[in-house]
């Protein structure tokens, strides 16, 4: 099946199966393996990416159902540069091993997008579907507090 | 959205893992590759009566279809068991190893049966749901009770009452005579139950045979080449010169991906055949079931006191489950990694434990964060806890009245662990003093008015750091024409921020900067000696390689500095990263400039530093307060204390970072990870992040404080005893003692991890008293 769509800014089409999921198409077929599976339930949240602005855990989002849909990778987030979240991450030391990393990005993002004030509470709860083994989240929630600063013009 | 000032990012590693241009084993593409997909077994125990893959063979896309047959035509070896013990009358341990792909029997659900290589992933996939497999099922055992039962199903015909060993450690008769002779004893059962690892990239490994050279590459997560190349040659009995072993950025491994699993055999075997590369990526349904599971022991601690207080012996009876088979390091947990430390941080005059090390129809354990060591750390200070309160002791004055004195160093431990150094009542002063104790009435007060049982508890941890496989660790350095200088050796991250720590060390000794440094380990490395990432010790081991190379580089340059000054080497010496003229106009150069100004010529400087260094003894004092919601069971850590001796910090954020993640996997054991197997059918319960609770970002420790206390070792030339497993063993007691000590508030005897709102809100509910 045919489906079109924009990817990181370039108007793209693709010919898939129908079965294949959107993770899958990014990865294999434009090689864009910054979105990362790390299970098969929805779970983890390694995938996450932002379809038409939301965050979409894309491993069980069918690649057809983004016909017609702008799709933003981590890759397409910081083209002009670092995006401050992607900044504060590494700053506060958000990240060990980096696997989970983008789809964490990629949800903090959409979470600063809905609420750029977020309190460590709510940060907690809005990244609540994206796992990470190796930080312990304290950092994490730390960094998206500095991103929310750095995005409203404070200083971090 | 404003663009800040960009700021410098926190470690070398990070630009490229915020990016998403990160390299993981499964990201790797290339021209004509093909997709390797495992036919796991559906059963826990039974026989294989039929296996007919023709059909499979015929299906579209599919290229080659491996079984059981093909393994032994290839003489492959089984995958291997790192050690054997004997029992105390001498007989060695009976081990049955796992054969990469299973024969006749399978013996836990998700086992390897065979192996179906296709032109796609999917086509794979589909292929392989048409292989014929009849299985005659047998009855299965899942729990030590289980298993040990007299008439119980025995699942190796080699290991009657499925025993692999009653293994024992210490002095049986000293420990007797000392529980004779007690004023106080007590006895508690303590589960580490079972575990699934879990990094969060998935196992995924590809291969590519270059058939002009005779080469076949491996592609694959590890924590350090070296090690998996010589799993892989020991297991296919190939030319260790016939493989190399390529490793790229690791999305997490907690000792799960040091050692070689099946489909490392299969990808090798497959495109020796094929000449083609073909590719395995691990879904997480998959890895819950082939990833060797961790934990998985229960430990009954006894201990004797005398009337003050002071401890006279300790006893432990283990059962260590292995799961199905022996692989790896299984034994080395159960026997050696649980008597080592076995008094903690106590002068404890008597030591002695039994292990029992039985087979299950699980998947087989192996090691992950600690291995043994968070297990028996946990179990000591529980025991502690456990028998002050029963005995009306405080608690805090059994442990200052037993710690082993700054002045005993060199210590020697009933089981004859030498320990050198350590500081413990003053760390556990610091940790106390951090902790806001005489707060705590109040807080627990406050806590009951908002429905919710405050519990405290203090556990005081010490563990014996990785004692190395390798004889040494050797580290290649060589600067090119721009003086940079790159660094490879044999240890690989898999978050521990290597390029980042070792690049902190070359700074601290010979002034370059960070950014002049690079950190290699993902290749193979001709000639070098040295260990994996494992056990905490891979910043003193490679670092003191390090720190041993840079004071090479500083003593071989003295020839050239020499000349460039007109006078004798015997003038110059040199301190951290400068030479100094001795006498007359006591000039000063420091390497950092020397390099430099080189030019070109700096390409031809180079040397290899090496360092032979032992075990070390991270220990620690963790205090943690849990408030137990009274109507929903639900426990949250309101705060939690630690206070680590880890020696020399080289990296303060990554250390903090460490000990941040290891608490926090410690707490998902404490309050929901667990690995169910149902008794009947021997199915994994908890097969998915639906049903296993994986910690998440909203369920944690509201306030985490931390510092170090840092007492010198001279164990290894860099002075540092490693952090990576500390958080772990720390934090299991801290948690369960407070979690005990909520429940001691309403009259509720302790109970077992995984402290879940269940368990918590039926324990609370059963108790003698009301809150």
């Amino acid at each position: 099946m045919k489906l079109t769509f924009t990817l990181n800014g370039t108007l793209t089409s693709a010919d898939v199966p129908e079965r294949t999921f959107l993770a899958d198409l990014l990865r294999d077929t434009f090689g864009l393996t910054g979105t990362h599976v790390g299970c098969d339930t929805t779970q983890c949240g390694c995938c996450t990416l932002h379809v038409d602005g939301q965050a979409v855990k894309s491993c069980t989002m069918l690649a057809m159902q983004a016909d017609g849909c702008t799709v933003t990778t981590i890759e397409g987030l910081g083209a002009n540069g670092l995006h401050p979240v992607q900044q504060a991450f590494s700053q506060c030391h958000g990240l060990q091993c980096g696997f989970c990393t983008p789809g964490m990005v990629m949800a903090s993002v959409d979470l600063l997008r809905r609420n750029p004030k977020p309190t460590p509470a709510q940060i907690a709860e809005g990244l609540s579907g994206n796992l990470c083994r190796c930080t312990g989240y304290v950092n994490i929630i730390r960094a998206v507090q500095q991103a929310s600063q750095a995005m409203q013009g404070d200083a971090p | 959205m404003n663009n800040p000032t960009p700021h410098a990012l926190l470690r070398k590693e990070d630009q490229r893992l915020i990016t998403g241009t990160g390299q993981f084993s499964a990201d790797a593409q290339a021209v004509g590759m093909l997709h390797g997909y495992v036919i796991r077994s559906p059963h826990a125990h039974a026989r294989i009566t039929r296996l007919d893959v023709s059909v499979v063979r015929s299906a579209s896309g599919v290229r080659q279809v491996l079984t059981a047959q093909d393994v032994q035509a290839a003489s492959f070896n089984n995958l291997p068991n790192m050690s054997q013990v004997k029992d105390p009358q001498g007989q060695p341990q009976i081990v049955c190893t796992m054969p990469v792909l299973a024969q006749e029997k399978v013996l836990y659900v998700g086992q390897p049966v065979a192996w179906v290589v296709a032109d796609t992933a999917l086509q794979a996939q589909d292929a392989a749901e048409l292989a014929q497999i009849d299985y005659d099922t047998l009855d299965v055992a899942v729990t030590f009770e289980d298993a040990t039962a007299p008439g119980a199903v025995q699942l190796h015909a080699q290991a009657p009452g499925n025993t692999s060993v009653k293994f024992e450690a210490g002095d049986r008769a000293s420990v007797d005579a000392a529980f004779a002779k007690a004023h106080f004893v007590s006895d508690i059962a303590i589960d580490s139950q079972r575990l699934v690892g879990s990094p969060m990239e998935p196992r995924a490994v590809w291969a590519w045979h270059d058939d002009a050279k005779g080469v076949t590459h491996v592609h694959t997560p590890t924590q350090g080449v070296g090690g998996m190349a010589g799993f892989l040659a020991h297991i296919t009995r190939w030319p260790h010169e016939s493989m190399e072993v390529h490793t790229h950025d690791v999305g997490g491994s907690f000792g799960l991906r040091g050692t070689a699993y099946s489909e490392h055999i299969l990808l090798m075997l497959s495109t020796r055949e094929l000449k083609k590369p073909v590719r395995w990526v691990g879904s997480r349904s998959e890895v819950f079931v082939s990833d060797w599971h961790g934990r998985a022991l229960r430990l009954h601690g006894h201990i004797a006191l005398d009337a003050q207080g002071h401890i006279l012996a300790m006893r432990f009876e283990n059962q260590v489950d292995v799961g199905a088979y022996n692989v790896y390091f299984s034994t080395h947990i159960g026997a050696r990694n649980l008597s080592i430390t076995m008094g903690g941080a106590y002068q404890v005059p008597a030591l002695h434990m039994s292990s029992h090390i039985f087979f299950t129809n699980t998947v087989p354990v192996s090691a992950y964060r600690g291995a043994g060591r968070p297990d028996i750390a946990y179990a000591i200070d529980r025991l502690i806890d456990h028998a002050a309160n029963q005995h009306g002791l405080d608690g805090l004055a059994v442990r200052r009245k037993n710690f082993i004195s700054p002045q005993a160093f060199p210590y020697t431990t009933a089981n004859q662990t030498v320990y050198d150094s350590g500081q413990f009542e003053a760390v556990m002063d610091h940790a106390i003093g951090m902790s806001e104790p005489k707060g705590f009435a109040q807080r627990r007060v406050d806590a009951l008015q908002r429905g919710c049982l405050l519990g405290r508890g203090l556990a005081y941890y010490l563990e014996a750091s990785g004692s190395s496989g390798a004889a040494k660790d050797q580290v290649r350095g060589s600067f090119d024409a721009q003086a940079v200088l790159s660094l490879h050796a044999l240890t690989g991250a898999s978050g521990q921020g290597h390029e980042t720590s070792f690049a902190q060390v070359v700074e601290n000794e010979i002034g370059l900067p960070t950014s002049a440094v690079r950190y290699l380990s993902g290749e193979p490395e001709q000639g070098l000696v040295g260990n994996g990432t494992g056990g905490s010790r891979t910043l003193y081991g490679a670092g003191s390689a390090i720190k041993n190379l840079c004071q090479q580089l500083m003593i071989q340059a003295k020839p050239a500095i020499a000349a460039l000054w007109t006078i004798g080497e015997a003038d110059i010496t040199h301190v951290k990263g400068e030479w100094h003229e001795a006498g007359g106009a006591k000039r000063r150069l420091r390497f950092a400039d020397w390099i430099t100004s080189l030019g070109a010529q700096a390409a031809q400087v180079h040397a290899v530093g090496e360092a032979t260094s032992g075990m070390t003894f991270p220990n620690g004092c963790h205090i943690a307060e849990v408030e137990i919601n009274i109507t929903t069971g639900v426990a949250e850590v309101a705060h939690y204390w630690a206070v680590d001796d880890v020696g020399l910090v080289i990296s303060p954020e990554q250390v903090l970072g460490q000990v941040q993640g290891g608490v926090v996997q410690g707490m998902g054991q404490a309050f929901g990870e667990h690995a169910i197997y149902d008794r009947e059918t021997g199915q994994l319960m908890t097969g998915s992040y639906m049903d296993y609770p994986m910690p998440r970002a909203d369920g944690l420790v509201r306030h985490f404080h931390h510092e170090t206390h840092a007492v010198h070792t001279a164990l290894n030339l860099l002075g540092s005893k490693g952090v990576g497993e500390s958080g772990c063993s720390g934090s299991l007691p801290a948690l369960a003692n407070a979690v005990a000590d909520a429940l001691r508030q309403v009259g509720a005897p302790p109970i077992d991890m995984p402290f879940t709102p269940a368990k918590l809100w039926a324990a609370i509910l059963a108790a003698p008293r009301k809150p």
